[in-house]
């Protein structure tokens, strides 16, 4: 089988979803990884070529609402971990 | 007692709805202990609703079938002021900000709730054991899961710890655990009931439905859960529906080769549909064996779709966001989590290590997968490839439903497992979904019906553990496989 996920694509894809893994699961996933896209070769069985993908779950198109306030601000920002003024503090976004 | 019985109860005043509620706690603190179905419980806001609905009986005023009915909630289904943890430590400290769309009308109708239930984390799973708190144990064999990601709902019907349920189906996740409890699963067809209030996991796939002890339960319950949403752009007015199906006689029942294979299914599985069948027969429906050839690309193609869409409904938890802490941790921690131990953090940095510590490994697992077929260069081949597959699975039941009017197959290839046995293989475990996951894909109907009548008492440990078969319907055609179900059960009952 030929690994199509080693250990730098496993580290970019570990920095692109923002999950830091720690040494022993990166052994593990890696492993779990290349079994379940080695599992999904048999869908090159089927031609696809004519077929319109299906996208979602629903035949429902464009449905839109008007935007109106649902809840006071306080509500949802005082679970945040760090308040301020209904704001989520965070530390610097650049090193 | 079913939802029926203790409605009627109420009305002719041989027992009051607080009474009733207050016993269920009892019981659960004698028994979930062992069995773990509950993550948290609701007892003060359980007790004022099952009060007024007494109050109100006692005024001999007009009741809702499901006043005072005690029910689990899946902890992935909002309440307001409750904790919801989709059972993950990133949501450890969250409480529900509002109520999810399913509870305000259950809440206008009524019900009580008694608590919170147990799943697999983020409804990632087919066992519960990918929980980030507890297992649960399955009450027919406490050494078996009671399957996932519904286990905590279907085992706290299954041990009568509540009168009915509510839990959430993608890949399965209701008619599973349903049928290794031995009770019923309804998954309404995509769109039928609102998903909003519902912790997302793949925004295409999934559906809130009923978990209870009989079809009748599952009816009265999806009819008072069901409907359009505003507030859920994909949920749909069933009268808008226009494809007319016109129903045959005798009602036909399809059989999909694909789904009973010999090598397939367990012994247990293979005698139990077979006796199904039979029944259906004798019942006078015609059976008829159909094809639905794509059903071998299901799960590749699920496991490519599913974690696509969680890795973007996940990407919100930060460890931020949701995690109000308790008053005495809340500086500490948070200080903790800004800067660590004094050195000052980057915001990349502290997502990273959020989410390596508040996820579990499965998630992660799905996240990952999910970014992979979603990155640049490998789009094409995997997620688009598997939209593609994913119609022709569609087409396939569009083709079978012109022939008959329900199809009828196994739920699982086995009955429920060892705890502990598959968590160690990711993909034996995802190979097990394979008859529920193409009604999930094809956004259809299906209800798993226990295959024998169980009594629901938690001492009986039964030499058969439970079997459920599954009856998949056209879309929006729930009252026509509920109605099937409830003959089937009827029938089994004498």
């Amino acid at each position: 089988m030929d690994n199509l996920i080693n250990k730098n694509t496993l580290k970019y894809l570990a920095e692109l979803s923002r999950i830091e893994l720690k040494e022993q699961e990166e052994e593990k996933i890696l492993k779990d990884l290349q079994k379940i896209l080695d599992y999904f070769n048999l869908l090159k069985e089927i031609d696809t070529k004519n077929v319109e993908p299906m996208m979602g779950g629903t035949i429902a198109k464009n449905i839109f609402r008007e935007e109106e306030e649902k809840f006071k601000k306080e509500k949802l920002t005082e679970q945040f971990l760090e308040n301020q003024d209904n704001f989520l503090k965070i530390p610097p976004v650049f090193e | 007692m079913t939802i029926r019985n203790f409605h009627e109860g109420l009305k002719k005043k041989e027992f009051k709805a607080i009474e009733v509620v207050e016993n269920y706690y009892r019981k659960i603190e004698l028994e979930d202990e062992k069995i773990g179905a509950y993550l948290s419980l609701n007892k003060t806001d359980a007790i004022s609703r099952a009060k007024k609905v007494d109050d109100d009986i006692s005024k001999n005023k007009d009741i809702d079938i499901l006043a005072g009915v005690p029910l689990a909630i899946k902890d992935n289904i909002l309440i307001e002021n409750e904790p919801a943890t989709a059972a993950s430590k990133i949501l450890k400290h969250y409480r529900a900000v509002y109520d999810a769309t399913v509870i305000k009308k259950l809440k206008k109708a009524d019900a009580v709730f008694l608590g919170k239930t147990n799943l697999d984390e983020f409804a990632m799973g087919s066992s519960t054991e990918n929980s980030g708190f507890k297992i649960t144990r399955n009450p027919h064999d406490l050494e078996r899961v009671p399957g996932g990601s519904s286990g905590g709902s279907a085992a706290a019907v299954a041990a009568d710890l509540c009168i009915a349920a509510l839990g959430s189906d993608t890949g399965g996740s209701i008619r599973q655990p349903a049928s290794f409890c031995g009770v019923v699963g309804l998954k309404p067809t995509y769109g039928a009931v609102s998903r909003f209030g519902l912790i997302a996991m793949a925004s295409s796939l999934d559906q809130i439905g009923p978990i209870t002890k009989t079809v009748e339960d599952a009816e009265i319950l999806f009819n008072a859960i069901k409907g359009k949403d505003p507030l859920d752009s994909t949920s749909i007015d069933p009268k808008l529906q226009t494809t007319n199906y016109k129903l045959q006689t005798p009602k036909s029942i399809g059989l999909p080769k694909e789904y009973f294979e010999k090598e397939g299914l367990s012994k247990e599985v293979e005698e139990a549909m077979a006796e199904v069948i039979k029944n259906f027969q004798k019942l006078n429906f015609k059976i008829k064996e159909i094809s639905l050839p794509h059903t071998k690309y299901a799960v590749a193609c699920y496991y490519i779709i599913m974690p696509a869409e969680a890795s973007t409904n996940l990407a919100r938890y930060d460890g931020l966001r949701y995690s109000k802490l308790s008053p005495d941790e809340t500086s500490r921690e948070a200080r903790q989590t800004m800067s660590l131990r004094g050195a000052p953090q980057t915001l990349k940095k502290i997502y990273s290590e959020q989410r390596r510590e508040g996820f579990g490994s499965e998630v992660k697992r799905r996240i990952i997968l999910g970014t992979f077929v979603l990155s640049a260069g490998y789009y094409d081949a995997y997620y688009l490839k598997a939209q593609k597959v994913r119609r022709l699975i569609k087409e396939d039941f569009d083709k079978a439903f012109k022939e008959v009017d329900v199809i009828l197959t196994p739920v699982s290839p086995t009955t429920a497992f060892k705890i502990g046995e598959k968590i160690t293989d990711p993909l034996s475990m995802y190979l097990s979904d394979i008859f529920t996951i193409p009604v999930n894909l094809a956004g259809l109907p299906a209800i798993s019906i226990p295959a024998h009548n169980l009594n629901f008492k938690t001492q009986n440990l039964k030499p058969n553990l439970p079997v459920g078969f599954q009856l998949i319907g056209k879309p929006f055609c729930e009252e026509e496989i509920l109605s099937i179900g409830k003959e089937y059960e009827n029938y089994t009952k004498k």
